[in-house]
């Protein structure tokens, strides 16, 4: 129990505890349960996508941490938006997010989802993902190992255990505030279409 | 061949730039039929890419087909020249299939039209209304500026160089310092 994967765990559970600010014992239950099974989507957009493999499989491991993947946004927690977040990107994370069911979390990875990183002069890639889509936590550096993308994690599951982690409630909230910054660099038509007129043209299907 | 092409084609801009390279240049009319010509008689089946470059100061769009000979060995850059108002030229889709994603890529960064393609949707910018984006009078930092919101900056940023000068002087302050008590505690001892 003192060294290798145990002792790290500890360290890094170690401030888990709930602080205390919940009104009953069923608020508490209820976040002590969600933030115990967090269920990540398997979407990765940019080049930070590259990190979660090992994240999620037996090197990092984060299943030892109740954080593991889900196949659709209906089953997802979680969204990682990881690395730079380009407009045709941008229609299928807000489609994604909108279909993800409540309570929903977005985890943001790398300088470019903060400041546009080293894409702060693109004409296609949004500088701030927070004008668009409400953020919980970021996870800075480029890319961000996967040692810091599991204490971003264990950030996100301190705010869950608290009942702070509410960015799905203010996205309802300011729903008008974040629908202008997303027609503002998308157009009134922001959802892509379902059609595949692109596949059936190359001589698809 | 060579002479050949320029025989029939009337061009005198042949020129061979390495063993495996040779670049022609031909009038946008006669392209469509040196491409024929090459892949019939001379082998060159294969169509690996098509460019654009943008000379905005002599006003015309050069597009570069580049074809592949079938035995791999030797590679034609065939060179037209269109103009930069409502460039259109003829699509290549009828012989080469593989030309169709290319020129829609074409089409989305330079708005060339190409004339017979009936598929040039966009590609990765969708419902652009702005200026195709690789077209040099579009400038791209105007644009940022104009259409997206930076962060501001930490309240602790501080100005590179004043900072390193400043720091580099109290360096050199120090040093001067640290100088000066050696030589006094030498002094002592004497």
């Amino acid at each position: 129990m003192q060294e290798g994967f145990l002792r790290e765990q500890r360290v890094l559970e170690s401030d888990l505890s709930s602080d205390g600010s919940h009104k009953n014992s069923i608020d508490f239950l209820i976040d002590w349960f969600r933030k115990r099974s967090i269920f990540v989507l398997s979407y990765g957009t940019g080049c930070g996508a590259i990190e979660m493999p090992p994240t999620f499989t037996s090197r990092y491991d984060a299943e030892r941490l109740g954080i593991r993947g889900a196949a659709t946004p209906r089953q997802a927690d979680v969204i990682i938006v990881s690395g730079y977040c380009s407009y045709k990107t941008l229609r299928r994370i807000i489609r994604t997010y909108e279909q993800m069911s409540n309570p929903k979390y977005i985890l943001a990875l790398g300088s470019c989802t903060i400041n546009g990183g080293m894409y702060w002069d693109s004409y296609n890639t949004i500088k701030k993902l927070e004008d668009y889509l409400p953020v919980d936590i970021y996870v800075n550096g480029c890319m961000p190992r996967p040692e810091s993308i599991l204490e971003g994690f264990i950030a996100l599951q301190r705010d869950i255990g608290n009942g702070k982690a509410s960015s799905w409630q203010k996205y309802q909230e300011n729903y008008e505030f974040y629908r202008k910054n997303q027609e503002a660099v998308l157009g009134e038509k922001i959802a892509p279409a379902y059609d595949a007129n692109w596949y059936l043209y190359d001589g698809g299907l | 061949m060579y002479s050949e092409i320029k025989n029939r084609f009337a061009t005198s801009d042949v020129e061979v730039k390495r063993d495996d390279l040779a670049k022609v240049v031909v009038d946008r009319h006669r392209l469509f039929d040196l491409i024929s010509m090459l892949g019939r008689e001379y082998g060159y089946i294969t169509l690996s890419a098509i460019t654009c470059t943008d000379w905005i100061e002599d006003d015309h769009f050069v597009l570069s087909y580049m074809l592949v000979r079938e035995d791999r060995k030797h590679n034609m850059m065939i060179q037209s020249m269109i103009g930069r108002d409502e460039p259109h030229i003829e699509s290549l889709v009828g012989s080469f299939k593989q030309a169709q994603i290319m020129e829609r890529d074409l089409h989305e960064m330079y708005g060339i039209d190409f004339v017979g393609n009936d598929n040039l949707v966009e590609l990765s910018l969708e419902n652009w209304i702005y200026t195709p984006p690789l077209r040099r009078e579009f400038d791209t930092l105007e644009f940022v500026n104009n259409h997206l919101t930076f962060r501001d900056g930490r309240d602790d940023n501080m100005d590179v160089k004043k900072e390193m000068k400043r720091l580099r002087a109290l360096k050199k302050a120090q040093k001067e310092a640290a100088k000066k008590a050696k030589e006094e505690s030498s002094d002592v001892k004497q």
